[in-house]
């Protein structure tokens, strides 16, 4: 028997977003298939390709040791900055390397989608798949800091994956919306490094808070990362929760997820015509 | 019976454009702006040519049927197969398919050249649209159809580009959509291997299957359809059997021939 509505129905017209959404839901087996192959193949290809995992923030925590710490004496609100700066440094490499390779994401794949039809979103929802799971290999490190260090695990730090949670769905929405910008506009993927480089000095990552004026806090809280690491801070180190941050750093996240996916499935059926 | 597939008034238009504009940077976008900030939602005073890559299409299909798609390079056929696989969006008309597409324009997309072959298997097979359990069933019989069952372990940059179609086009073979679209993937391998998949396509369409069949070999179109559509600059010239069909297409190719040469 033949259906009587049609299994798939194409329209000049745009499909409504929320249909494109349940669509890559439907898709989401090939999601775990693409990230089962990038893994796969990072994995096989270098020996160090786990060890690059853990080395990448670690390398990055040891420099900003030496030169923020010890030379600039940058302070870490009483704490061991190399824990201090590798608490937000594992974070921040998963966003920023999820961000950076998903702008090359639709571009590097124009191969696969000129040949065959599935949810673009699938693309940079893989990449940030790979690096969430990178960042999990990568906090393997963080426990074994955190224990050198003689740092207890309390129950505050249930908070983490909440956390993480949110650093997720943040990413992926920044991820989504700059791999069609980079479609657009050839040079994003040019610009965006030295963008990624100032949002990092613009987050309290190689520097706590009390070094940021509190006249101007309000507007360093609408950088939804500020709050987040402020608030992985607070839970691991037993320090004061921002409530009031956190709450922004939630929300600007669950906006700019909203209107950044909303542009990708906007933009999505007619990539394929500029890509 | 009800059609399968209803195609109705489908058309694509491209917007061919000055080749600077196309994918602008941000970099020429502020230069432009400050040129000439009017024009910033024009399209930088470049005029803009529209091309009908299809037009005016429209056809019924009923299941079981096998359709060869014929028609000169650049007539529109692979537009076709695209829309109807979902890949571009069309400009006008409208599609209805009542059952599950699988479209291969390539064979192996998405084969990755550091996986195995019993990896690249998997992989293709989800891209392609197949759910693992099927895949998973079907996994003996994509690899002895291949016959590449010694070197599944091998990563496949290491396979003859002979093994390498070969698994490629197994996988697709066994991919079973109510609906299947093909483009130029016959032509793979040698000769034996061809008339293998031939043979495998014949029994697709006597299980019921919808295969769509784009080839320039119109002998493989004429061996496995029974009925063609010509496209000719866009339109839908003719839509018959397949006999009648390939006459039109071979006159057509005939005229064009003694139009140039009278020149």
């Amino acid at each position: 028997m033949l259906p009587r509505q049609p299994l798939i129905a194409i329209r000049a017209s745009r499909s409504p977003v929320l249909a494109q959404l349940k669509e890559a839901f439907a898709h989401r087996e090939l999601l775990y298939f693409f990230i089962w192959r990038d893994l796969k193949v990072r994995y096989r290809q270098t020996i160090l390709g786990a060890a690059w995992v853990i080395l990448q923030p670690l390398l990055t925590t040891l420099v900003f040791t030496i030169f923020m710490s010890r030379l600039a004496r940058v302070p870490s609100d009483g704490l061991p900055y190399p824990l201090f700066a590798y608490t937000a440094l594992l974070p921040w490499t998963f966003f920023s390397n999820s961000v950076l390779t998903s702008t090359y994401g639709l571009t590097g794949n124009s191969v696969i989608i000129t040949k065959i039809y599935f949810p673009r979103l699938i693309i940079p929802a893989a990449i940030v798949g790979v690096r969430l799971v990178d960042f999990l290999v990568a906090c393997v490190v963080w426990v074994g800091l955190m224990l050198s260090y003689g740092m207890g695990f309390t129950p505050r730090m249930l908070i983490l994956p909440v956390l993480v949670a949110n650093l997720t769905v943040f990413t992926l929405g920044v991820s989504s919306y700059l791999s069609v910008l980079n479609i657009r506009y050839r040079d994003v993927g040019t610009l965006l490094p030295v963008l990624i480089q100032l949002w990092m000095f613009a987050s309290p990552i190689i520097y706590p808070l009390s070094l940021v004026p509190p006249k101007w806090r309000l507007l360093y809280s609408l950088n939804p990362i500020s709050g987040m690491i402020e608030a992985a801070r607070a839970s691991v180190f037993g320090l004061p929760l921002n409530w009031r941050s956190l709450t922004i750093s939630i929300a600007v996240t669950v906006v700019s997820f909203a209107v950044f996916v909303y542009y990708f499935c906007r933009s999505e059926e007619n990539l394929i015509d500029i890509v | 019976m009800a059609p399968i597939l209803q195609v109705r008034d489908l058309g694509k238009q491209y917007r061919v454009r000055g080749v600077a504009d196309v994918n602008p940077t941000l970099r020429e976008l502020f230069l432009n702006l400050v040129k000439s900030p009017s024009q910033l939602n024009g399209n930088g005073g470049q005029e803009s040519e529209l091309l009908w890559a299809l037009r005016d299409v429209s056809f019924d299909v009923n299941a079981g049927e096998v359709v060869g798609i014929i028609g000169r390079n650049g007539a529109g056929k692979s537009t076709l197969l695209k829309i109807l696989s979902r890949i571009i969006k069309p400009t006008f008309g409208e599609v209805d398919i009542y059952g599950r597409v699988g479209s291969l324009l390539e064979i192996g997309t998405g084969f990755h050249p550091d996986l195995t072959g019993r990896e690249n298997v998997y992989l293709n097979a989800a891209i392609i649209g197949m759910r693992r359990e099927e895949s998973r069933r079907k996994f003996d019989e994509i690899v002895a159809f291949a016959e590449v069952e010694k070197f599944l372990e091998t990563p496949v940059k290491y396979y003859s580009s002979g093994m390498y179609v070969r698994l490629a086009f197994a996988v697709a073979a066994h991919f079973e959509p109510e609906i299947l679209i093909l483009d130029e993937v016959l032509a793979v391998g040698d000769a034996a291997f061809r008339e293998k998949c031939l043979k495998k396509m014949k029994q697709a369409s006597v299980q019921g299957r919808t295969i769509f069949l784009v080839s320039h070999d119109l002998d493989a179109v004429q061996k496995l359809c029974s009925r063609a559509l010509l496209i000719e600059k866009g339109k839908l010239l003719e839509d018959g059997p397949v006999a009648a069909v390939s006459e039109t297409y071979l006159q057509l190719i005939a005229e064009r021939k003694s139009k140039r040469s009278d020149r």
